[in-house]
């Protein structure tokens, strides 16, 4: 059922070396390839197959969900709509991903919009990494979309990952959190040659005591671009920090524009921003531990967006 | 084991509008000998640091040579060097975002295995094993990265071993045992140690204590008989502070 390209790019994308354990559903090239379910966990398709309902039983604890979309079909724009409803009190893992293999001119794209309705107390862990290989020059496009709300006590933990050979990607997150609510997003963006890639994050802390905390890591090699905007809006006493680093190699370009807006007297809000070129204090001291200026530069990088 | 060869490094100032050459280190000649603990010291701006960072590659010298095991390594990266076993600790070590105490010991010693860094950290004196994945990011207290520094030279087990004023921002506690620890890899190991210091606890143990004045060597020889030199230069550790009063003397408090 899954061929040499199929793995390589669940392997890549969801660090799957078979079919996983626990609930799962994996599409290709626009359709449904195969899906499991558990005693907690249901999967249901949405509208016309367009998309997925994710449906978690409350108490659900320590199960996974792998819903990865893996394109290899040229001139293909796939687009979804999945949503994860996750029941009160539930701890679950749901990692998702789009692996793009483009073989030939033809360009291949997908568009993921993921609704997460996390129920009260519940935890969530997100992770979802976008790639794209191949030998073709078709243009690879990943515009993926996040839209989170979290009813009060509820924690959720982002991990955003573009890998590298994406063309270009436009992603745009929101949070909504409610009274009490936890939630920490990370996005790691690589991108080089002439790549583009741009993040809109919208963070509303709408209930009181609830907390956030946007950490987002850029590397841009070659020609490419990269923009990062943040908005973090504080309507309650909540806290709120975003950190946004961008490392500049070659001739890449970056705007990173953290906004902080204090809705509430006791909203406490903080940002920190920067970018520039690798420190050339990092560089000598790996330097002065035996590597050279080349694996030097790599390990950072490497140390940067893990 | 290390000969420095009418070694000199001058830096171009502008002073009133017109570019000079400002002599940092002065025509100098030293050789250390293998397996012999050396303590630089000297006034601030002495070029002490300088001196440790040309022996390491950080900066090119200006004129003479640097000869390491009698190979001229004047021209040589700071990676040849590394990898020759010279090994350097920074005054301000670099702070990264992402990696981890553990990723530095494990670049050090060329191994990640578990049982051989846990080893380290036992020769090292750290041990607090919870410290191994910390990021070496800006949240780290002074004296931390100071740790960290000191365990990843050590980590690279380097013939010669050079020692940025390992004691800034270390506790008062804690600079017996530091003292303790690189004199046991002097005598132990065999390491050629090069240490620059203001602190008297770490001339106190030195075969050879080296004054740095002008970009020369002043005064070379056991700690004693430099002691009214030290004196006379206002070296803090050597004046009590609480007869400093005025900025002259502001120093004596940092």
């Amino acid at each position: 059922m899954l061929n040499a390209i199929d793995r390589e790019l669940l392997k890549t994308v969801a660090d799957l070396e078979d079919l996983p354990k626990g609930a799962y559903n994996i599409r290709k090239d626009g359709k449904l390839l195969t899906r499991a379910t558990t005693a907690n966990i249901d999967i249901e398709t949405y509208g016309d197959g367009k998309g997925i309902i994710v449906k978690i039983k409350p108490h659900t604890v320590n199960e996974s969900v792998h819903i990865p979309v893996i394109l290899s079909q040229a001139g293909l724009f796939d687009v979804v709509y999945n949503r994860f409803e996750i029941g009160e009190g539930s701890d679950v893992t749901i990692i998702a991903g789009c692996g793009i293999h483009c073989g030939g001119p033809d360009p291949e794209g997908h568009a993921g919009i993921h609704e997460f309705i996390v129920g009260k107390n519940a935890k969530v862990k997100y992770v979802e990494k976008h790639f794209a290989t191949g030998p073709g020059k078709g243009k690879r496009t990943l515009n993926p979309g996040t839209k989170v709300f979290l009813a009060e006590g509820a924690q959720v933990e982002m991990e955003l990952t573009q890998i590298g050979g994406v063309d270009e990607a436009h992603r745009k997150n929101e949070l909504i959190l409610g009274p009490s609510s936890m939630a920490l997003v990370t996005e790691r963006v690589m991108t080089e040659g002439e790549q583009i890639a741009e993040s809109r994050n919208t963070i509303i802390l709408e209930g009181a005591k609830s907390r956030a905390n946007m950490v987002a890591r850029s590397v841009i090699k070659g020609d490419s671009v990269q923009n990062f905007y943040a908005v973090m809006e504080a309507q309650a006493p909540a806290f709120g920090h975003i950190e946004c680093d961008a490392i500049i190699m070659d001739r890449g370009r970056n705007e990173t524009i953290p906004s902080l807006k204090a809705l509430h007297p006791e909203a406490e809000l903080s940002h920190e921003a920067s970018i520039g070129k690798i420190a050339g204090d990092q560089l000598t001291k790996l330097m002065s531990l035996g590597l050279t200026f080349d694996e030097a530069v790599a390990k950072i990088i490497q140390g940067f967006l893990r | 084991m290390l000969e420095l060869k009418d070694l000199s490094f001058s830096v171009p100032v502008e002073i009133d509008g017109e570019v000079q050459e400002k002599v940092i280190i002065d025509h100098l000649n030293f050789t250390f000998e293998k397996g012999k603990f050396y303590a630089i010291t000297g006034p601030n701006g002495s070029g002490k640091t300088t001196l440790a960072r040309l022996v390491m590659g950080i900066f090119q010298p200006t004129g003479g040579k640097i000869l390491y095991e009698g190979q001229d390594i004047t021209n040589l990266s700071i990676t040849d060097r590394a990898k020759m076993g010279i090994a350097y600790s920074f005054q301000h070590p670099a702070r990264f975002k992402g990696l981890t105490f553990r990723d530095l010991l494990s670049i050090a010693s060329g191994t990640d295995d578990e049982e051989m860094i846990l080893a380290l950290l036992r020769r090292v004196g750290i041990c607090s094993f919870s410290f191994l994945d910390l990021p070496v990011d800006a949240k780290l207290s002074g004296g931390e990265i100071k740790k960290i520094e000191l365990a990843t030279t050590i980590a690279r087990n380097p013939k010669l071993a050079i020692y940025d004023e390992p004691d800034t921002g270390i506790d008062l506690w804690t600079i017996n045992p530091m003292v303790r620890l690189l004199k046991r890899e002097q005598l132990e190991r065999g390491t050629t140690t090069i240490v620059v210091s203001h602190n008297r606890a770490f001339l106190e143990v030195a075969d050879s204590v080296l004054i740095i004045v002008k970009g020369q060597i002043a005064y070379q020889g056991k700690l004693e008989n430099a002691l009214t030199m030290l004196s006379d230069m206002s070296v803090c550790s050597y004046r009590h502070c609480d007869k400093c009063s005025g900025e002259e003397d502001a120093e004596c408090y940092r």
